[in-house]
Order: C-alpha cells, then structure tokens, then sequence
C-alpha cells in the first residue's frame, strides 16, 4: 500500500476531511489509511442537521438500500474495488478472508432485503399510515419513537453494520460513530447509501475520539452501542440507548449422542475466527465432558496458521503484541481449569510482525465456574460438566443457546427465560443468523411503537 | 543603566534582553530590594542568579519553583524594592488541577505594562473601539475574568460577567459527577444568554467549550453574530477543526482570536495576526516579560523550530519572577519575531487521545 486511503467523516454537508487524523494500521503495523476525526462542534451540527432534515418515503428508502447493498457487494466505492476493500479489511482486522467476503454479501443482501425485515417486527395489530382504511374504526398506527438514530459501531466483524440499515428502512436518520479498528465497511456502506438515493442528511458517519463519543448518543433519540459489560453496565439504565453487550453463546448437550453434533460444535466455536458475538465459549455437556472437549480440540488444533487474505484461513490474526495480550489475559484467568488445546499459549507469530490466535479448549469441573463467562474474539471455549440438577442458571445471560436435548420441560423453561436471547433446538449452529430472525430481540421493536388513531 | 531605569523603562518601549535579565536579577536578588521568598530560596539555589544568570538560556538553571507558591504568604512575594507602598491590584490563583491552589500577587505597574501591551494587540486585530464586553468563564481568585475586565475599562466598555468556578467543575468530574458539570455548564449558557439578549455587548470572551456550548443553541448564534464583532477564546486549547468550524460556518462575520496565558506568567498573549487561510493559532510572547521555551519531553532539551514539545513560561518582570516553570500544554516551537527572547508557540493542546480501547475480554 503506497498511498494512504483517507477515510473523510461523512457530514450532513458531505464528506469532510478533518485537521485532527487518525492512522489505521494494518497487522504488521504499516499505516494504511488516514481516518479524519471530527470535533464535538462538527458532531453537534451533524445532529442538528439530520434532526431537521426530512425522511423520504418508504419505498424510495427500501429501493436505495437494495441499490446500495448492490454496491457496497460487489461496485467501486470511493475509488475502492469490492475485493480490494476486502483485502484491506481481512489486512487490518485479522479477519479470515473468506470471512470478510461473506460479510460482504451479507450486508449487500441484507441491505436489500432490509425493509421487508423490519415487517416482521410489527405488531400485528398495526398498520403503517393513518391513511389505511382500517384506522376508519380506529386502529394502531406503526410510528417511529423518534427521529435520530445514533450507532456506536463495533469492528469486531462487519456484518454489525448490517442491523443499522432497519433503522434507514424505518425512516430514521441515522449517525455511525465507527470503530477505530475497521471504520473502512461502515465508510464504504454509507458512501454507497449515498451514492444510491439517500442525502448526505439521512446516514452520517461520525468518526470521533472517545470524549466526544457520546455527544453523538445525546443528541441523537435513540441509540444502540456495541460493547462488553462495561457498556451494558453505563447504558443499561437508559431507555434510549440499546446496548449490545457481550455475546457468551452457549451449547447444552445432553444424551449420550456428541458424536453426530461435533461438526455443529466446531462449527460454534471457530465460525467467523471466533470474532462475533454468536459464536460458542462455553459447551455444558450433560455426563462427563472431557471426550467431547477433546475431540473438539483435536478438531480446532487441525486448522492451520495462515494469513488472513489467504483462501484457506479460517483463525484471526492480530497484530503480534496484541495477540500476545489476549493470550496473557487468557492464561491469567485458566484458574485452575484444565486445559485441552492452547494451555501453554495460543499466539503462532508469522514472521512478520503480526500473530495467528490459535483456538483454545478448556475444561471447568463445574457448570457456574466463572471462565464459562469469558469472552475473547478468537476461538476458544470452555466444556463443563452439566445435569438436570444444575438447572438453566448456568445457561443463562446467552446471546444465543443451542440445546441439543429432548427434554421439552427444560427447552420450555429455557424459551421463557429472559436472559437467554435466542433458543436454537437440534443440530443448529449458534452463529445461524436468518433475515427473519431476531438476532437480540427485532431493532423494530426498540424503534418503534404503536401510536391509536381513530378517524370519524 | 540602573537597575529600576532598566525594569521601569517606558511602557512603549522595549529594554534589551541581556541588560533586563541582569537589571531583573539584581532586583530580585539584592537583599534591599528582592522578595522575602526570592531571598530565602536563594541560600538554596546553589549559583548567585546575579553573577550566573545573564541571558535568556540562563533562565533555565533556576528550579522550578511554581508549587512553592501554594504555600508561601503572599507578602513574600512582593519585591522589598518598592518598599511600603506596593500597590496591590490583586492575588490570583491557578486552577486548582494539580492540587491546593497556587498564588501570584499583581502590582499596579505589571498592570499598566500588560494593559499597554494588550491594547496594542487589539488594535491589530481590529477589535470594536467601544462598545460592552462579556467574560464568559472564570472570576473569582483567577486572573482570566480580571484581565477581561482591565481590558473593556481601557477601551471605555464595561465587562458583564458570568461566574465560572473551573475547580467545581474539574471536581465534578473526577467524581464521576458528569452530569452535574453538564448541568452547570448549560447554567452558565442561560446567564449568558440574559446578558447577550438585553445588553450592547461587542466582544464576547470565553473559553472554547463553553464557546462550543453556545453555538448549541441556534437563537444565540443568531445573536452573537449580530450584536457579537469579536470573539476572544482562552483558558483551554482549542482544536483546528473545530477553529475552522466556528470561523467559516458557526460565526463567519465575527473576528475570533485566541488567547494563550496563565496565572503563573501574570497575563494572557494574544493570537499573532495571521492571513486567515493559513489556519494556524501562533502566540508571540511578550518579551522580556512573559516568555517561552518549548523543549523536549524526555530530555529538557529545546526542541527545533516546528517540532512540537512541552512548554516553559518564564515571567521576569520588577514585580515579580518565576522563570522555567513547565506547563504541561504541548505546543510546535515558532520562530519569534525579530527581537524577542525565546520562542513564539503553535498548535497549543494536549496531546492527542485517542480511544485505546484496552478492554480485551469481549468480541466488540
């Protein structure tokens, strides 16, 4: 990479490129592009500015983001091919390649299908216009609560710039504070809505230094802001803002039959390098775990070290003493567990500064020890020992559960329990993520309400 | 020349920097006419500042004494010299950030030196001859309301003021207590906007939060660009984007100019007039007086002409002395127009901070 990509704020009055930059670099540490970052005066005039402007009408809005997704998959960008923006992507973030081509159509795809999935969270007792004939006898009206949609992005994978665009679909206008790690697919997809149709005042992206963070969250109505518990913790007490915290999806199994599920365990713990939220850290295993944690193991130890824009990797990679702290984090919190793969170190540096994560395995002696909470954005999972005594406690405060039993007294109480997000039965990867399946409740039923209107 | 002609020379001229530095020295340091402190910390000093200290680099060797000055008795500091008829206009403090408040004491012909000098300033720049001034931002024992209020006396204005008490708000928030400094914040703006709505203010003085603040309210913007022909900013840096902002779209037919001073240099520098497209903030001293050294972190060392490095101020006037004391604003070292000592600053601020995110548990 000779020259640096800049990476321009993109204002209510386009893009905007800033005295004050940031330089992201790849695994090896060379600087690869230059990320303007805007004061909280250019913030607050941003908001004011989406505040003010108008929505345009809803199929006007589902037709530009099909357009844009068409784009942002497979076009040129701000001078950016689609496989070079994903090579870029896979050199910064350590993300397989394949990985990053995936999430490409998925956000092309779920782009376009974007408004059709925001139906599915309408009560069915809605309508969408006060000019539809049932709301003669009165009826309910699906209305927006606000106007403002406000996003702390993560950059962990970049299918999280997927959820926002239900926000476009539902006529908000929408803010994206991007991460420092990979700003490049929220720049890249905003460019595209606004190559497609939507204004430069509907979809902003507000790259900011974390003082100013906030500002973006308090003057927008509504917010949704990635992070680990120490996000849910700040904003869990404030209806406005919708924190998306950690992932800590789990597996039951029970019965005697592990044998059929490796692949779907497997699959669990190393899916997308093991970087998102629903992907498996910890398996409670009803009986003993050790053969299913070991067999898991000689599964995961089996995947080579490669670089992440090679076609064959499936491990993240992160620049080498980044790498080294999470194994340090990781190692400083074994505590007594016994490990199975990665007990003596997970880092398998390639030479050129940068490090593969190589998966981890472990084992607990038992359901509520507390290493089945850890989360780490590469593959690693913690087995316990589990049984009908144990009850759901341990299976609880779950992005996503896969139960493989037949037990429908134990699946009811897991349906019921509020604290576990999704419920997938069988066979079924926790990282299976349909359009029309709510990933953590529907964005919709966050961003809007039904409003009565009687017309006589 | 004598010592007092050198230190008492006309307020429109400039004495030599060699010669002042050795006239200041003996002031400071001769037991008839130097400060209680002064002489005490001398025994300390291992060096006679007399004999040793002759020119601006020798400014360097003294130790920086400026948290000595939370505790000493400000009758101390006034030079014997001027015997019982000091004319005290004021004690001031500093902020407070690094701990119990330090203390500077300011006599009436230090006033008249910095008032001559600051009226120079403003007529460069182009400020209203007349007209009411607002200081939006510290009174009380801090100098930066004082020196607003000096100012439109001497351009025939009057200051309205609205009270800032910047410790209340720095313990606000290091208690976590952020939305409480947020709610007196937006307090502060409300008074102003009294003032702005009734008053025939001219020229606004403020610092760039608070001036951040206000252009968060579009009825005030409104106002300040039609009453409002001069904005004057201090007391914290302000970025370039953000100076871009406010001079180009917030506030584009107001003067808006920066400040840089401190208690502990008994005064404040006004912004080297520069032509508008080459967006930078550059504050030339006021030498002799008021100086700067920019040097490296690590070594002390001065940094070379555009390098940035930490700032030394240096204040050596007959009222008083604290040389080499080190600020921890960073800055790009500027070459001083011909004839000053020491350097002239840019780019003021803290350094860049960026969200580290050192959290690693977790996927996001």
């Amino acid at each position: 990479m000779e020259e640096l990509i800049l990476l321009d704020a993109l204002g209510a009055g386009g893009p905007y490129h800033s005295r004050s930059r940031q330089t992201i670099t790849e695994l090896t540490g060379a600087p690869v592009a230059e990320l303007s970052l805007v004061p909280r005066l250019f913030v607050q005039r941003t908001m004011a500015a989406l505040r003010e402007a108008r929505t345009s009408p809803p199929h006007d809005r589902a037709a530009a983001l099909a357009r844009a997704g068409r784009l942002f998959a497979t076009g040129t960008v701000n001078g950016i091919a689609a496989e070079e923006y994903q090579h870029i992507v896979s050199r910064v973030s350590g993300m397989p390649i394949t990985v990053v081509r995936s999430a490409t159509a998925g956000i092309g795809r779920r782009a376009g299908e974007a408004y059709r999935t925001t139906r599915h969270a309408r009560p069915q007792g809605a309508v969408d216009d006060w000019r539809d004939p049932l709301t003669c006898d009165g009826h309910a009206v699906w209305t927006r609560r606000g106007d403002v949609f406000a996003v702390h992005a993560a950059g962990n994978h970049p299918g999280v710039h997927t959820l926002w665009l239900e926000a476009l679909a539902l006529g908000y206008r929408v803010a994206v504070r991007p991460s420092r790690r990979e700003p490049f697919t929220p720049h890249r997809l905003i460019t595209a809505l606004r190559e497609s149709g939507f204004g430069e005042d509907q979809v902003v992206l507000l790259p900011t230094d974390y003082a100013v963070a906030d500002d973006i969250i308090r003057d927008a109505d509504l917010a949704m802001v990635y992070g680990g518990e120490e996000v849910v913790n700040k904003y869990g007490n404030d209806v406005r803002v919708l924190p998306q915290g950690p992932g800590r999806s789990k597996i039951l199994l029970t019965g005697d039959d592990w044998e059929s599920h490796l692949g779907t365990i497997v699959d669990s713990v190393s899916a997308f390098g093991g970087t998102a939220c629903v992907n498996t850290t910890a398996v409670f295993v009803e009986g003993d775990p050790a053969p299913v944690a070991e067999a898991v193991a000689e599964r995961l130890a089996a995947i080579p070290s490669l670089p992440p824009e090679d076609d064959g990797a499936v491990l993240p990679v992160q620049p080498a003493e980044d790498a080294r702290a999470i194994e340090k984090y990781l190692l400083d919190h074994v505590d007594g567990a016994t490990p199975v793969l990665g007990g003596d170190g997970v880092v398998d540096e390639l030479g050129d500064g940068s490090g593969v994560l190589r998966p981890a395995v472990f084992r607990v002696d038992r359901p509520d020890a507390p290493q089945t909470g850890i989360e780490l954005s590469f593959p690693c999972v913690w087995f316990a020992p589990w049984s009908r005594a144990d009850g759901i406690e341990p299976l609880r405060n779950t992005l996503v559960l896969t139960a493989i039993t037949e037990d429908d007294g134990l699946i009811d109480r897991l349906v019921e329990d509020p604290s576990i997000r999704n419920v997938y039965l069988g066979d079924t990867p926790t990282y299976r993520m349909p359009a029309w399946v709510p990933h953590d409740a529907y964005l919709g039923e966050f961003l809007m309400r039904t409003k009565g209107v009687i017309r006589t | 020349m004598a010592t007092e002609q050198i230190l008492d020379c006309p307020l429109d001229q400039v004495p030599e920097g060699p010669e002042f530095i050795e006239a200041a020295m003996r002031w400071h340091f001769s037991p008839e006419t130097g400060s209680p402190y002064w002489l005490e910390r001398a025994k300390t000093l291992g060096f006679d500042p007399r004999e040793e200290v002759r020119t601006f680099d020798d400014l360097r060797r003294f130790p920086n004494v400026a948290n000595e000055l939370r505790d000493v008795r400000v009758e101390d500091l006034i030079p014997r010299g001027y015997g019982p008829d000091a004319e005290v206009v004021g004690v001031y403090e500093s902020g407070g950030t690094t701990g119990p408040p330090k203390r500077v004491v300011v006599l009436r012909d230090w006033l008249e030196r910095l008032m001559h000098r600051t009226e120079q300033d403003l007529q460069a720049r182009g400020y209203p001859e007349s007209g009411h001034w607002l200081s939006l931002g510290p009174t009380g024992p801090h100098v930066f309301g004082e020196l607003v209020r000096w100012q439109a006396a001497r351009r025939g204005g009057i200051r309205f003021t609205v009270d800032m008490d910047p410790r209340w708000v720095k313990r606000c928030i290091a208690e976590g207590r952020a939305e409480e400094a947020e709610r007196y914040a937006e307090h502060l703006i409300d008074q102003s906007a009294y003032i702005l709505e009734t008053q025939d203010v001219r020229v606004l003085v403020t610092t760039p939060p608070l001036l951040t603040r206000l252009a968060r309210r579009n009825a005030l913007v409104d106002l300040i660009n039609a009453k409002i022909a001069a904005i004057s900013w201090g007391g914290a840096h302000m970025d370039p984007d953000t100076r871009y902002l406010l001079r180009t779209e917030v506030f584009p037919g107001v003067k808006l100019y920066g400040t840089y001073g401190s208690t502990m240099i008994l005064g404040g520098l006004g912004e080297r007039v520069t032509s508008p497209d080459e967006d930078i903030v550059i504050f030339d001293t006021f030498s002799p007086y008021i100086t700067f050294s920019v040097v490296d972190q690590e070594t002390g060392e001065v940094v070379r002409y555009g390098d940035r490095g930490q700032v030394v101020m240096h204040h050596v006037s007959k009222s008083f002395l604290l040389p080499n004391n080190l600020e921890r604003d960073l800055a790009t070292r500027v070459a001083p127009p011909p004839g000053q000592m020491g350097d002239s600053v840019a780019e003021v601020g803290p350094l860049p901070t960026f969200d580290n995110e050192p959290v690693i548990e977790g996927v996001y």
